[in-house]
């Protein structure tokens, strides 16, 4: 696992791609459509915004939803994508002080923003393990009317007890349990959705309700999933509309395209009909060198020292404050088995002692300081994409050829100004080339994505 | 555990006069501009009852069309999921720069049971829910100090845990640790009203000791506003001014949980034109406030304590919740260790 902190030079196979759409390139069973769509993810929590700027605005205020979403609108972003966190993030025992925390109700403020927008799709990150289906379902619903049809969910999973200490179940659900789990959930919201009885006496949960709203103008809310473990794959496979999870090289984003369309066609579904937007990021300049040059002001603005330390707190399990940021990796062992992640985030478990011990070396390989280690795995994170806009627009235009994506799902590093310069010059030179649409499809979130109408 | 009580005071001034909307699927395209209209008669509040399209967001989708207007939905306080109902009120007040407030409602039905998969509570154990989901809420949305965020780029906050406390709530049924995922709300905290047609159901704790106020319904089912009879705005504000009078002075004002903060017009029917609605509605307002029978309208940015009557709500800061406690507890113990 290596940041793509170069521009990386494009595979063969790519390169001799480069022109429009070609028949299926990747996978017999799938067409790319040569086009792309974006998304815009405003995260609201985390280290991807650079809150230390003077440029940077509020993370709450109505003013910087609105900003950015009139912004993605003008630049024909299909979507506006709200993450959630139920939980708020601790680290060590305390709400973790250094990353921006703290976001309004994704759905409750997409209610808002659907009544000064007209076209872009309003996505709510909505987690099934402490939600109730029937209540989430017509939330979901409501939005979905309010905005003429233009809601979609990100369906969620979580199965800590640490988060459960906010909600009546509490802890309840195994790991291995948490897509079953979701999946019962969606069947029950689609079937209210679609104004049937449903009856649910499940493994979970018990329910009995009737769907008694209208339709919307898109059938149904749009379906979004990560994607990302194997388990959350194959659940992609059965159920979402759109998979966002960050592949920052092409060959990762045309492997993962094999292997979603090969999950889609396991289900018995149309390949052409799941959307993969990874999730990324973009930083441009007027040239390459300029947005090198930002990139580097970037990271150093959402990485700073202390939350360097932090990172490696995490998984050494120990305080680590005495350590010199610009020194190398701590000599010292974890005290613990697996590692204590910062609460909320979205680090895997693993064993810390064999994890430490790789990335130690790792660092020394690379003579990297704790500070320049933790900046690059923050940046392996993300889909990066970084260049002049020329540059960018090339490479966009070569992943969609491919067709390794159909769209980016992308974080701004800056609140509310950070889609600017994208919407200003590289959504143009899409446009130029034939790849992103100059007018909305269509007034639903379906029909902007290219999707097809919903079965059922 | 801190609770936290109502904005008991001194007597409620002149009601705030608001027109009850049912969030009817139907009834969707010309929310905004009768929501616009009724703001510019000088209606006050909106309350928005349950008609299929879930009244919170209808709430915030109404917000940016308007800037004086209170906005309040009535909403269920016993089959609910505490924290993501306070979280979702919450995020209304910052959407609505502060104009949200909650009419609480009781609904222990067998579908609003089984939506959730349980079973209804009977009387006493939902008026207890209630009271019970009502304070969590409020230790909820008061668990982030307004200046919690910090940005000390020099030391590298963002926020300071010592300004956050845990809500840390157990009740009967339910506990919710907290704190809040969202930053606190305009207001701190919401008002929180009981309708008339609520206050058995919600039992004495919470229409006599938790609720900031009481909502007086008018029924006007069965009036029809835009009748040949009522073509002229003045004459219909009249004929209206004659039945919500009468009921404004026949009722008790109270104090405390039981003063008249609102006064509510429900069973209207506002599918008409918007703006010949609310010239007679607006006609009866200013009939109302010509006899201080109604509070003032609201101007742009007034929220909606304020427009209540209520005081503006101070943070009850609790040490024993705050929410660094488990780092002074670390440091001490580490301090002890190394002795």
């Amino acid at each position: 696992m290596t940041a793509v902190h170069t521009l990386p030079a494009l595979s063969e196979e790519a390169q001799g791609l480069a022109t429009g759409p070609v028949e299926h390139p990747l996978h017999p069973e799938h067409t790319p459509t040569g086009q792309l769509s974006f998304g815009v993810f405003f995260q609201g929590v985390n280290s991807s915004t650079v809150w230390r700027s003077e440029r940077s605005g509020s993370q709450v205020a109505w003013e910087s939803f609105e900003t950015l979403i009139r912004t993605a609108e003008r630049g024909r972003f299909a979507a506006f994508f709200l993450g959630e966190g139920l939980r708020l993030r601790e680290h060590r025992g305390v709400p973790l002080e250094l990353d921006v925390a703290g976001r309004p109700d994704a759905q409750t403020l997409l209610a808002g923003l659907a009544a000064i927008t007209e076209s872009i799709g309003l996505v709510a990150t909505q987690n099934t393990t402490y939600n109730d289906p029937v209540d989430l379902a017509r939330r979901l619903q409501t939005l979905d009317l309010l905005s003429g049809g233009r809601a979609g969910w990100n369906i969620v999973t979580t199965d800590n007890a640490w988060t459960g200490e906010n909600f009546r179940r509490g802890g309840y659900l195994d790991h291995e349990d948490r897509y079953v789990h979701a999946e019962a959930f969606v069947k029950v919201a689609q079937q209210l959705w679609r104004g049937e009885q449903i009856d649910h006496h499940g493994q979970h949960y018990d329910v009995a309700a009737r769907g008694t709203l209208p339709r919307s103008a898109q059938g149904e809310p749009v379906l979004f999933q990560a994607g990302a473990s194997p388990a959350g794959q194959a659940f992609a496979g059965r159920t979402a509309d759109v998979i966002f999870s960050p592949h920052g090289t092409l060959a990762a984003a045309a492997d993962f395209r094999r292997s979603v369309v090969d999950a889609t066609i396991a289900a018995g579904r149309d390949p052409q009909s799941v959307k993969i937007l990874p999730g990324a990021e973009i930083i441009l300049g007027a040239t390459d060198a300029e947005a090198e040059e930002k990139r580097i002001w970037v990271r150093d603005h959402q990485i700073g020292p202390q939350q360097a330390i932090a990172l490696l707190e995490q998984y050494w399990g120990r305080d680590l404050s005495d350590f010199d940021p610009d020194g190398p990796l701590p000599d010292v062992e974890p005290e613990i088995e697996q590692s204590d992640v910062t609460r909320g985030s979205g680090f895997q478990f693993a064993k810390a002692k064999e994890l430490t011990a790789a990335w130690r070396a790792e660092a020394a390989e690379k003579g990297l300081s704790i500070l320049e280690f933790a900046r690059e795995k923050s940046g392996a994170r993300r889909g990066e994409f970084v260049g002049s806009y020329d540059r960018v627009a090339d490479r966009l235009g070569q992943f969609a050829a491919l067709g390794a994506i159909d769209g980016l799902n992308i974080t701004p590093w800056l609140i509310p100004s950070g889609l600017d310069d994208i919407v200003d010059h590289l959504v143009p030179r899409l446009q130029e080339r034939g790849i992103y649409p100059t007018e909305y499809a269509g007034t639903t979130l379906r029909e902007n994505l290219g999707l097809p109408p919903v079965q059922g | 555990m801190t609770t936290h009580r109502n904005s008991a005071g001194t007597a409620a001034p002149a009601p705030v006069l608001a027109v009850d909307l049912v969030t009817d699927p139907a009834a969707l395209p010309p929310l905004g501009a009768l929501a616009r209209a009724l703001e510019a008669a000088g209606i006050g509040a909106l309350t928005l009852s349950d008609g299929g399209l879930h009244p919170i967001h209808v709430a915030a989708h109404l917000a940016p069309a308007t800037t004086a207007l209170g906005l309040l939905p009535r909403t269920d306080a016993v089959h609910v999921e505490p924290f993501h109902l306070a979280t979702q009120l919450m995020s209304l007040d910052h959407v609505a720069a502060g104009r949200a407030g909650w009419l609480l409602a009781v609904e222990d039905t067998p579908e609003a049971a089984h939506a959730v998969g349980r079973e209804v509570l009977g009387t006493e154990a939902a008026a207890q829910e209630a009271a019970d989901v009502l304070t969590a809420s409020r230790l909820v949305w008061d668990s982030w100090a307004e200046d919690a965020e910090v940005r000390d780029a020099e030391r590298g906050l963002y926020l300071d845990a010592a300004r956050l406390q845990y809500a840390d709530f157990e009740g009967a049924t339910f506990s919710v640790r907290g704190p809040a995922i969202t930053p606190r709300s305009p207001q701190g905290v919401l008002p929180v009203l009981l309708a008339d047609a609520d206050r058995a159901a919600a039992g004495d704790t919470v229409a006599e000791q938790l609720a900031d106020g009481r909502a007086l319904d008018v029924d006007l089912t069965g009036l029809d506003l835009t009748s040949p009879d009522l073509t002229d705005p003045q004459a219909a504000g009249e004929q209206l001014r004659a039945v919500v009078a009468g009921e404004l002075e026949a009722a008790v004002r109270g104090d405390g949980a039981t003063a008249v903060r609102l006064v509510r017009l429900v069973g209207l029917d506002l599918s008409g034109d918007p703006q010949a609605l609310a010239a007679r509605l607006g006609a009866l307002a200013a009939s109302l406030r010509e006899d201080d029978l109604v509070a003032p309208a609201p101007a742009a940015g007034t929220d909606l304590r304020a427009q209540l009557g209520l005081p503006a709500a101070v943070r009850d800061a609790d040490p024993a919740r705050r929410a660094d406690r488990a780092r002074l507890v670390a440091a001490a113990s580490t301090t002890e260790e190394s002795r």
